[in-house]
């Protein structure tokens, strides 16, 4: 039995959602109603023959949002299209440049997707349709993958080209003499998950797209743009700072879509004095569990690639195979080779496997198909990711399930508490920041050794011409007697810098094990520490590894299979330097506001040892990492000092890590961002200010302006820290609000609420 | 990596000095003008832009040139650059070419005095190369040529494309071929110093040769270019004479050359369509050499030359003289012999008892500490024992057929 006929998923769905037990812990439950698809009549002007491939291949007419796509891209419109997942997205953008293909073969398109499975995957999607419509579209992906002899090919011949940002930077621009047959002819550009575009990698982007429309001028081409994303609150701003032009919103969805639960779901209260509630882990595998063994096709989103492994782990535990027979239920996320993916992923679309626990690598429009249900364990920190984990689950017909299984984070219980937030309020912001000087004078290094800049164009910002004489003064470029700016540097700049500065390179996980040395996988820089230090316990797909010895230099870690109770959890320590004030005011009597740059360094200091289940402390150790920096900006708030004054220490310092706490999740919600793209840190005697003081910092390397917004809004911030204090329920804090009150003291709660009346 | 905060001061500062002119803007406008007259060379100028043209003409050797007049006329051909990219904004300033002129090289130095001169620069080049019927460079496909080419196309010069010679000899495989195993390596400057006893002194490293012109432009000395001249010509001088003596080499004057690795040399003259002169090279260099392993090397190479010409029986007593010692290379020769008796000769009980050979060679080899390493010995025992096996089992298999068809 390979799937399981809709009218069985339905009944099993149905069971699950009338179910007293888990009906206890609903807090909210919508049911979206199906609708109707919208039919538009074909465009006059398609190729007759991509209207006979459609036709054969079972499309009957385009979706209304197809046929605007189509309309734009012929009036020479840019356009962003936002659709659910399987609205038929792809082919807004397919129909249009299979179009012009087909019309004149020397017209070009370049592709943009923001990792290579997504190209890959993109690149059979694109061959099937033009081979119906006998269109014999020459295409490739052009990244890493490439083979050296296929991409002298698909440089000179290519009429579509699938690449990605980076190397679109890093191989594509600094070359396009080599390219000049696509630059000459690019009709399209195509920018599909948009949404991942956004704070520093989005301001990288949009650099790139400068860069790109340079060369494409310098050519004599001006294509259009057509980008696709997920459901943001603003698409369109986004797609227009990124493009720099105007840009038609397409988001009328006329894809049909069955019936579909939404169910947020918050585990019942496990210690009342802690405020701790149940495990959403477990709670999501009992959910995963019931739905699993009635058939239902069943996703769970989990959120660190721990929890990945344990409630992989878990499922099989619970639902074994059939001896001999491989499991039906597999772990999916960054870390697992290429082809193990691609297995998992055939072994989704084509009903073999039954249940698969992912990160968010499977967020991204990887093609999996569609499945009957969604569960994700834990808000996976927006709204518009929430959305796109909900939309993995939902068929064009028949009826399907979303659960939204809180945890006992301070955000995941407000929406416990206030689902409406979900449910209508506008998802985030996708917020970059282009014209950030550290990533936008990389960018115009890399620019000018590409064409010669002459000194009245601009590259973003109107100081251009200033920010061409600095780079003079440094020796990278000279201004000639035309009035151009060279590049004079024996450099090549675009190898000075990546685009994802997050993670530079990663780490190789090596298994010991056997009698010959096997790669496991690898993790980011940045996570590295974190799950592969020494001594950690690391699962990879549910199997437990020790790690022997982890070489940071060479960044390698070395692993050997082992079978303990354990897994293990490490922790963070975080220190803040203030570089430059850059803003301030003194709002007494309610305190000290200012804003500016900081330099964070995190070093990993310790482990523990977490029993399986039980979740019971067995041990700890310590890590001896090298710490890592970050430049970036940040906001803090000092309380007015006869306030902190009142207060002896050990209450102010519980005090300030519940208001932190607080502030981070209000502060998230109040920028419409990931709570993950802020950092905070509190400290009771800040070495900068001499006084109490709580920083609010951008995440990510010379910040995206998060914090600089905030500095403007720390007056609506301190406000809504104390409603959501104030109205949460607990007596002396919960994981809720400002933390339990074993972390933040007996009058934790107390000394937060009067510290934010005094800041008001 | 500049910090946020330097940037910041960085821009604060450019924008108070803002209104100033900039200090390292061109001196003056004639400064080509007083490069060429400095270097004591002509300065073209066209309305596109201006180029210094240094005309330089080196004295060859009499035998060098007269091999070289026999060939087509070539373009000897080379670029110094501002990097090693041949990315868009990787610039040829300064690009060199040579062509015979009865006993002289007679070579035209194309400097670019700046920037915006290079379209200028490119049409000299192109025009010169134009005329040429074939390019000869020093990497230069991987190269030079490539980068001419991104010059071309980023100033949109498609036509000048077209006219570039089809036929381009890049020496350095060549050179690699015959050299790099007994130089070490094949660089141009390992090949003046190991085979042409070309000495250079009074020009500068390759990797000082960006600065230079950089150095030049933000107001330095025409002084730093005299040593990228010399280093350039000197580039084309040797190129000259490379090809030389790779013209002595294949007219049979590999008999008395030094360094040569023999097998590059009869890869050489196939590539040529000297089937028998590779093999006399080959045959040449086994007679001089003691080294086992480098004997079978040589030996295979004449077997393949000798069986793609139809004489086994050559391949078989080549192979058969390196079955005298006991040792691995001795079976392995062996092994050679009885593949060529079964293959090319069709005799299956020849190639039985070669294979016989070959394992008692290998006993005794092992037995007189000969073998070498015992994971060698046990991989050439595993190999001689499989066709061991088969052979016996194939001429068994051919007896019984002879006497079935007997009876």
């Amino acid at each position: 039995m390979l799937t399981v006929p809709a009218r069985d998923a339905e009944e099993a769905i149905a069971r699950l959602v009338a179910d007293p037990t888990i009906e206890a812990m609903v807090t909210a439950h919508r049911v979206l109603e199906p609708r109707p698809p919208r039919h538009a009549p074909w465009p006059e002007n398609l190729d007759p023959r991509l209207r006979q491939a459609l036709h054969d291949r079972g499309v009957e007419a385009l979706y209304t949002h197809q046929a605007q796509a189509f309309a734009a891209a012929s009036a020479r419109r840019n356009a962003v299209v936002v659709t659910p997942t399987a609205s038929g997205k792809t082919l807004c953008y397919n129909l249009p440049v299979l179009d012009a293909v087909a019309r004149d073969d020397a017209a070009r398109a370049l592709y943009l997707f923001p990792t290579k499975a997504l190209a890959a995957d993109q690149l059979v999607e694109l061959r099937a349709l033009s081979d119906a419509a006998g269109i014999g579209l020459k295409t490739h992906t052009y990244d890493g993958d490439t083979p050296a002899n296929v991409r002298s090919v698909v440089r000179s011949a290519g009429q579509v080209v699938i690449t990605n940002p980076d190397m679109l930077h890093a191989a594509i621009l600094p070359h396009h003499t080599k390219w000049f047959k696509l630059f000459e002819n690019l009709q399209y550009v195509v920018i599909d998950e948009l949404h991942t575009y956004r704070g520093l990698f989005g301001s990288h982007v949009a650099n790139v797209i400068r860069r790109l429309r340079r060369i494409c001028r310098h050519y004599g081409a001006d294509p259009i743009f057509i980008c696709a994303s997920a459901t943001i609150a603003n698409p369109r701003e986004l797609a227009e700072r990124i493009i720099e032009a105007p840009v038609e919103l397409i988001d009328d969805n006329g894809a049909p879509s069955g019936r579909k639960h939404i169910l947020v779901v918050n585990p019942p209260v496990a210690n009342g004095e802690l405020g701790i509630r149940g495990s959403s882990v477990l709670t999501a595998q009992r959910l995963g569990e019931q739905l699993i063994r009635d058939g239902v096709q069943t996703i769970l989103f989990a959120r660190s690639r721990t929890a990945v492994e344990v409630l992989t782990s878990y499922l099989r535990e619970a639902i074994p195979a059939p001896d001999g027979h491989p499991s039906t239920i597999r772990g999916y996320r960054g870390g697992y080779l290429p082809n193990q993916r691609h297995e998992i992923e055939r072994g989704l679309r084509e009903g073999r496997v039954r249940g698969v626990v992912a990160t968010n690598a499977l967020e991204l429009g990887i093609d999996i198909g569609s499945l009957d249900a969604a569960i994700s364990v834990g808000y996976p920190g927006t709204i518009a990711s929430t959305w796109q984990q909900m939309g993995r689950a939902g068929r064009r017909s028949g009826t399907s399930i979303s659960v939204l299984v809180c945890s006992s984070s301070p955000i995941d219980q407000f929406l416990a508490a206030h689902p409406e937030y979900l449910f209508d309020s506008s998802p985030e912001h996708g917020l970059i920041n282009p014209d950030n000087l550290y990533v936008l004078l990389n960018h115009l290094r890399a620019s000018s050794f590409e064409l010669p800049v002459p000194a009245t164009e601009r590259f973003g910002l109107e100081e251009t011409p200033l920010l061409l004489d600095m780079l003079q003064e440094d020796g990278y470029l000279r201004r000639a007697d035309d009035d151009r700016y060279y590049w004079s540097h024996e450099n090549f700049p675009a190898s000075d810098f990546s685009l994802r500065t997050g993670a530079p390179e990663n780490v190789v996980i090596v298994d010991t094990t056997g009698d010959r040395h096997r790669v496991l996988g690898e993790v980011d820089l940045f996570a590295a520490p974190l799950l592969v230090h020494e001594k950690a316990i690391y699962i990879h797909e549910g199997v437990q590894h020790h790690v022997d010895r982890l070489d940071w230099d060479e960044r390698k870690a070395y692993v050997t299979r082992t079978d303990v109770d354990y897994y293990t959890d490490a922790s963070l320590g975080i220190t803040l330097k203030v570089l430059e004030v850059a803003d301030e005011t003194d709002a007494a009597p309610a305190g000290g506001r200012q804003r500016g740059e900081v330099m964070v360094a995190w070093k990993v200091t310790m482990f523990k040892k977490i029993k399986f289940h039980t979740h019971e402390n067995v041990g700890w150790g310590s890590i001896s990492i090298p710490e890592q920096e970050m430049h970036t900006t940040a906001t803090w708030l000092i309380p007015p000092a006869e306030l902190v004054n009142r207060y002896d220490r050990d209450t102010l310092d519980g005090a300030l890590i519940g208001l932190g706490r607080v502030a981070r999740t209000t502060a998230a919600l109040l920028l419409m961002s990931d709570v993950r793209d802020l950092g905070v840190l509190a400290q009771v005697q800040a070495p900068f200010t001499g006084r109490p003081t709580l920083y609010l910092y951008d995440a990510v390397p010379g910040g995206v302006g998060l914090t600089e917004r905030l500095f403007s809004l720390t007056d609506e911030l301190v406000r809504a820290c104390r409603d959501a204090v104030t109205s949460c329920p607990c007596s002396d804090g919960c994981p809720a609000c400002v933390g339990p009150a074993i972390e933040v003291g007996a009058r934790g709660k107390a000394t937060v609420i009067e510290l934010l009346a005094g800041m008001s | 990596m500049l910090t946020q905060r330097l940037l910041a001061d960085k821009l604060a500062a450019v924008r108070r000095s803002q209104g100033t002119a900039s200090p390292s803007r061109p001196l003056a406008a004639d400064r080509a003008d007083g490069l060429a007259r400095w270097l004591g060379a002509e300065l073209r100028v066209a309305d596109v832009g201006r180029v210094i043209l240094i005309e330089r003409s080196i004295p060859l050797p009499v035998d060098v040139a007269a091999a070289l007049a026999t060939l087509p006329a070539a373009c000897y051909f080379d670029t110094e650059t501002t990097g090693l990219s041949t990315g868009a904004g990787t610039v040829v300033f300064l690009a060199a070419l040579g062509r015979l002129d009865g006993q002289r090289l007679v070579v035209h130095q194309y400097l670019l005095p700046d920037y915006p001169d290079e379209l200028a620069l490119l049409r000299h080049v192109a025009a010169e190369l134009a005329v040429a019927e074939r390019l000869v460079t020093y990497n230069g496909r991987a190269f030079d040529l490539p980068l001419v080419v991104a010059r071309l196309t980023v100033n949109g010069l498609f036509s000048a494309m077209a006219e570039i010679p089809q036929r381009h000899d890049d020496l350095l495989p060549v050179a690699r071929r015959l050299w790099r195993r007994s130089l070490g390596g094949a660089r141009l400057a390992d090949v003046e110093r190991g085979v042409l006893g070309v000495e250079r002194t009074s020009d500068c490293p390759s990797w000082e040769v960006p600065g230079r012109w950089f150095g030049y432009l933000r107001g330095g000395s025409p002084e730093l270019l005299v040593a990228v001249l010399d280093h350039n010509l000197q580039d084309i001088a040797s190129l000259a004479l490379l090809e030389g003596e790779l013209l002595r080499l294949r007219a049979g004057g590999w008999r008395n050359a030094a360094a040569l690795d023999h097998r590059g040399m009869a890869i050489e003259l196939l590539r040529d369509g000297r089937g028998a002169d590779a093999l006399e090279v080959l045959e040449h260099a086994l007679d001089g050499t003691v080294d086992p392993a480098e004997a079978a090397g040589l030996r295979r190479l004449s077997s393949r030359l000798l069986l793609a010409g139809g004489e086994p029986e050559r391949a078989e007593a080549l192979w058969r003289d390196g079955t005298r010692r006991a040792s691995i290379e001795a079976a392995t020769a062996w092994v050679e012999v009885a593949r060529i008796r079964e293959r090319h000769r069709g005799d299956l009980r020849g190639a039985l008892e070669a294979t016989q050979a070959a394992s008692r060679v290998l006993d005794l080899a092992f037995a007189l500490g000969r073998g070498g390493s015992i994971e060698a010995i046990a991989r050439t025992r595993l190999i001689v024992d499989r066709r061991l096996r088969r052979l016996r089992r194939w001429v068994a298999a051919a007896e019984r057929r002879r006497a079935r068809v007997a009876a």
